[in-house]
């Protein structure tokens, strides 16, 4: 796993009681931990509880994280081991003998290592997208928005020539990959290449 | 990812770390944000050293029948916290005995203080709904603070 700077830095402000730094690691993490609780079919409930276990063991561990790039890794373990812990005694209150599903009945490392892979490189491209000028983020989300808006709609919406929708693309594309996010996530994902690497704990 | 991901490729890798974020509702990262509140207390931590229900997921292998109540004990330098979870209250004992406050805190921010009797005995109803945990400042000037329990 790649250290992430400012994965580090943000975990040293938090520590610090920098709330803006909290909400950031929030933000950027929250669809991790969701995504998790989806995988283990969490009602809205369990899924708030799981959330809310999470975050406040994190804000206890702030200062204690030996390996704060390893974030990541720690919030996808923990929130799976919480999201087992309520399977598990909801399956224990219903009764049910029956087992559950292999998927379900331990932590697989492998999994969570690619739920963290895949949630850093989500967020390193979000964190890309909102540092683009604003004409390339409204021009990108028009285009991503689902289904796509009509070339006609963007250039009424955006005041350009149909025919510049697509080079202005390509431009917008183009400033995205040099981002430094997106150029470190390019470096650091030799370091992920290895199947089943162990964050960097 | 690519070094040399084409225009389509980055355009997918972008949908997908935006929907990912979309997925998420609002309270969650709410809670999330939330929980900041409780940075930085400055009280002494007591860890979690039993819980009934531990025991009774190693005992559930033979006998299917559940606790009915549940046990918690919260261990600190100073004193230990002894929790009796029954239906609708939760009942504790500060050992060794002495009287005191507990504050009850939630994970959305709200704390009510209940008090501590001379030996060491108090009751918090009705048990906070979601995470919670408990601070117990004694008249002698401890002040302790448990780990989150989830109920």
């Amino acid at each position: 796993m790649r250290d992430d700077p400012s994965v580090v830095a943000l975990v040293v402000r938090a520590a610090r009681s920098d709330q803006s730094a909290w909400f950031e690691i929030v933000d950027r993490y929250a669809p991790l931990v969701w995504s998790i609780c989806n995988r283990y079919q969490l009602s809205s409930q369990d899924s708030e509880d799981v959330g809310q276990t999470v975050w406040l063991l994190l804000v206890e561990q702030l200062g204690n994280l030996r390996e704060p790039a390893a974030l990541p890794g720690w919030l996808a373990k923990t929130t799976a081991h919480e999201c087992l812990r309520v399977v598990t005694a909801a399956r224990k209150s219903e009764r049910l003998g029956t087992r559950l599903d292999d998927a379900m009945q331990f932590v697989d490392d492998a999994v969570i290592e690619e739920e963290v892979v895949t949630a850093e490189r989500n967020a390193c491209l979000r964190a890309a997208f909102t540092e683009l000028p604003a004409r390339c983020q409204h021009l990108l989300a028009m285009l991503l928005a689902d289904p796509p808006r009509p070339y006609a709609e963007i250039s009424a919406m955006l005041d350009i020539p149909v025919g510049s929708i697509g080079p202005q693309r390509g431009r917008c594309l183009d400033r995205l990959r040099r981002s430094p996010e997106l150029i470190a996530l390019v470096a650091g994902d030799m370091g992920v290449a290895v199947p089943g690497g162990e964050p960097g704990a | 990812m690519r070094d040399d991901w084409d225009d389509e490729q980055l355009m997918a890798a972008l949908r997908e770390a935006m929907r990912a974020r979309e997925a998420v509702p609002d309270w969650f990262i709410e809670a999330g944000q939330t929980a900041y509140a409780w940075h930085n207390i400055d009280a002494e931590l007591a860890q979690l050293t039993y819980d009934s229900h531990h025991d009774a997921d190693r005992a559930a292998v033979v006998r299917s029948e559940a606790a009915s109540i549940r046990a918690l004990t919260f261990t600190s330098a100073h004193l230990s916290i002894e929790l009796e979870v029954t239906a609708g209250s939760l009942l504790g004992q500060i050992i060794p005995p002495r009287g005191g406050t507990v504050e009850a805190q939630t994970s959305a921010g709200a704390s009510t203080t209940t008090p501590v009797d001379e030996i060491g005995c108090f009751s918090v109803v009705p048990i906070p709904d979601g995470p919670f945990r408990l601070r117990c400042r004694t008249t002698d000037g401890t002040d302790v603070l448990t780990g989150w329990i989830t109920l």
